[in-house]
C-alpha cells in the first residue's frame, strides 16, 4: 500500500480542533500503524494561500490525498473508527 | 472524479424541484452534495453564507459530511478569508437519482455575538456586585442561592463558613434561616418570613435591622429583600453592616439627653439665683454673653484635658467610687465657678472631652465613657450650682 497522506485543515487552535488533531494522531499511531502514514496539519489562519489553492470551503476539513480515490470529509473528526470508515481506509493488518 | 457534466445536466425530478423550492425560501443555507462531497445544489442562503454564487459553488468539493451527533460546528471560509461560524446538520437523500446528502448550515455569528454580549453583561454585573460592601445573594423561589458577591463570601468566611458549605451557591437560604431561628438568632425567623412575603408579592421590599454580635464586638446589620424583576422568580438579599450608624445614633441620643438634663440644671441654677436675691450667689453670666470657649480658649482646652482625665479615671475605677475623683471634680467645678461658667460651658467641655476620649477606642469603652461622662457632667453641674448658691462646694 502506498503512503497514506492525510491533510487536516483547521482554523486556529480551539478545544474542538485539538480533539480532532488528537483523534487523527490516534488514528495514525494505532489504527494505521501498519502502514506508512503522513499527517499534515494546515491552519488556514496562518496559511490562507493553501486553503485557497485547495479550494477549502469549511474547516475542519480532512483530505485523504492518497491512496486514491481522494476523499474530503468535513464535520466531527473526533471518532477514529468513524473516520476510518469515512475515509475508506482499512485498519492495520495483523502484526503476526 | 465521480462528477461529469452529464450529471449536472440531468433534469431535476419532481421531488428535486420541490426541494429546491423549499430550499430557496429557507433562511438556513442548504447544500446538496453527491457521494464525493461535490456541490450539486446551493440555495441563496448558502450562497450568502459562503459568499459565492451558485454557479461558482456547483461542482466544487465541499466535503462529505461526517457527524456523530445531530449537529456539528464548522467554520465557513469566505473568499475574502473571513470565517463564519456555522452549525451543520445533514441528511442523506437521493438527488437526481443518485445518493447524496442535504447539508443545512445555520449562521452562528449572531448567536455567538449575543452569547458574548450576555457574558460581558454578566461579567459587568458581577464586577458591580463585587465592588459593593453589602453582602449580596440572589436566591430563587425555593431559597436556593444562585449567586453571591465577594463581600458575602468574605463575611461567610469570617463567620464560621470559610468554604461556603452552608451559605454558598447551591445551598438553601430558607433552611439556613430556619436553622438559625432555632438557634441563637431569633431575628432569622423574621427574615425568613419577610423573604416569603416578598415572594408572595405581599410587599415590594422587606427591611429589618437586627443584632448579630461577634465574639469580640457588638454588631448590627440591616437586611433588605427585593424581588427579582426577571423571568425567574426569586429575590435579591443584601445585608449591610450598620454598627457604626447605630453607634453614632446612640451617641447622638445620649448627647441630646445629657444636653436636656444640663439645660434643666441651668434653669435650676438661674432660679436659685433669683430666689436668693443675688447678693450671696455668684450668678453665672447670662446666656447671650460669650462662652468660655470663646472668651478663655486656653483655659477651656485645659479644662477639657482635666475633664478627660477625670473621665478616664471614672471609667477605670468604674463602680468603686474613688474619693480623689470627687475632689478633682469639685476643684474643677470651683475653677469653672470662678470663671462664672454656665451649664453650656460644662456641656461643651463634656462633649469635647468625650469626643477626644472616644476616638479609636472599642465600642464597649465608648459606651463606658458615655455613661460615666453623663454622671460626671451632672456631678460637676451639681457642684457648680452649690458654688453659685453657697459660695463653697462642700
Amino acid at each position: 500500500m502506498s503512503t497514506i497522506v492525510l491533510q487536516l485543515f483547521i482554523a486556529g487552535r480551539t478545544p474542538r480542533t485539538d480533539n480532532a488533531i488528537a483523534t487523527l494522531r490516534q488514528l495514525v499511531d494505532e489504527h494505521l500503524s501498519g502502514y506508512p502514514c503522513e499527517l499534515v496539519i494546515v491552519d488556514v489562519l496562518t496559511d490562507p494561500q493553501q486553503a485557497e489553492d485547495r479550494q477549502i470551503l469549511a474547516t475542519p476539513t480532512l483530505i485523504k490525498e492518497s491512496p486514491s480515490p481522494q476523499r474530503r470529509i468535513i464535520g466531527d473528526l473526533d471518532d477514529a473508527d468513524g473516520l476510518l470508515a469515512a475515509l475508506n481506509l482499512p485498519p492495520s493488518p495483523p502484526t503476526s | 472524479m465521480g462528477h461529469t457534466s452529464n450529471e449536472l445536466l440531468t433534469p431535476p425530478s419532481e421531488a428535486d424541484t420541490r426541494l429546491q423550492t423549499v430550499a430557496n425560501t429557507s433562511a438556513d443555507g442548504m447544500l446538496v452534495v453527491d457521494g464525493d462531497g461535490r456541490v450539486c445544489f446551493a440555495n441563496p442562503a448558502a450562497e450568502s453564507l459562503l459568499s459565492r454564487r451558485m454557479d461558482d459553488l456547483i461542482g466544487q468539493i465541499f466535503g462529505l459530511p461526517i457527524m456523530f451527533g445531530e449537529v456539528a460546528e464548522i467554520n465557513l471560509i469566505q473568499p475574502s478569508g473571513n470565517l463564519l461560524s456555522a452549525e451543520m446538520r445533514m441528511s442523506p437523500l437521493i438527488w437526481k437519482e443518485s445518493p447524496g446528502y442535504l447539508i443545512v448550515l445555520r449562521d452562528l455569528t449572531e448567536r455567538r455575538r449575543i452569547q458574548e454580549a450576555l457574558r460581558d453583561a454578566e461579567g459587568f454585573s458581577r464586577a458591580i456586585l463585587n465592588s459593593l460592601s453589602q453582602h449580596i445573594a440572589v436566591v430563587d423561589e425555593r431559597g436556593i442561592i444562585l449567586l453571591v458577591n465577594d463581600a458575602w463570601r468574605k463575611f461567610a468566611a469570617g463567620n464560621g463558613d470559610p468554604n461556603l458549605f452552608a451559605t454558598g451557591v447551591g445551598e438553601n437560604y430558607f433552611e439556613v434561616c430556619a436553622l438559625a431561628a432555632e438557634g441563637d438568632a431569633p431575628h432569622a425567623a423574621a427574615i425568613l418570613q419577610g423573604m416569603q412575603r416578598v415572594l408572595r408579592s405581599e410587599v415590594s421590599l422587606f427591611e429589618l435591622e437586627y443584632p448579630y454580635d461577634s465574639p469580640n464586638e457588638e454588631r448590627w446589620f440591616q437586611v433588605r429583600v427585593v424581588p427579582l424583576h426577571d423571568a425567574r422568580r426569586g429575590m435579591v438579599i443584601s445585608h449591610t453592616d450598620i454598627t457604626e450608624q447605630r453607634r453614632h445614633a446612640r451617641a447622638a441620643a445620649e448627647s441630646e439627653a445629657l444636653r436636656a438634663q444640663l439645660q434643666a440644671r441651668e434653669r435650676e441654677l438661674r432660679a436659685l439665683g433669683i430666689i436668693s436675691g443675688g447678693s450671696q450667689v455668684r450668678p453665672p453670666i447670662p446666656h447671650h454673653e460669650a462662652s468660655l470657649h470663646a472668651s478663655r480658649p486656653t483655659l477651656f482646652y485645659e479644662y477639657i484635658e482635666r475633664y478627660g482625665q477625670l473621665l478616664n479615671s471614672a471609667v477605670q475605677e468604674r463602680g468603686f467610687g474613688v474619693p480623689d475623683k470627687e475632689t478633682e471634680a469639685r476643684e474643677l467645678a470651683i475653677h469653672l465657678g470662678d470663671l462664672r461658667a454656665t451649664a453650656r460651658d460644662v456641656v461643651e467641655i463634656h462633649l469635647a472631652a468625650l469626643r477626644n476620649r472616644s476616638l479609636g477606642v472599642p465600642p464597649a469603652r465608648q459606651q463606658a465613657y458615655l455613661e460615666e461622662g453623663r454622671m460626671l457632667a451632672l456631678q460637676i453641674m451639681g457642684y457648680l450650682v452649690a458654688y453659685y448658691r453657697d459660695g463653697v462646694v462642700s
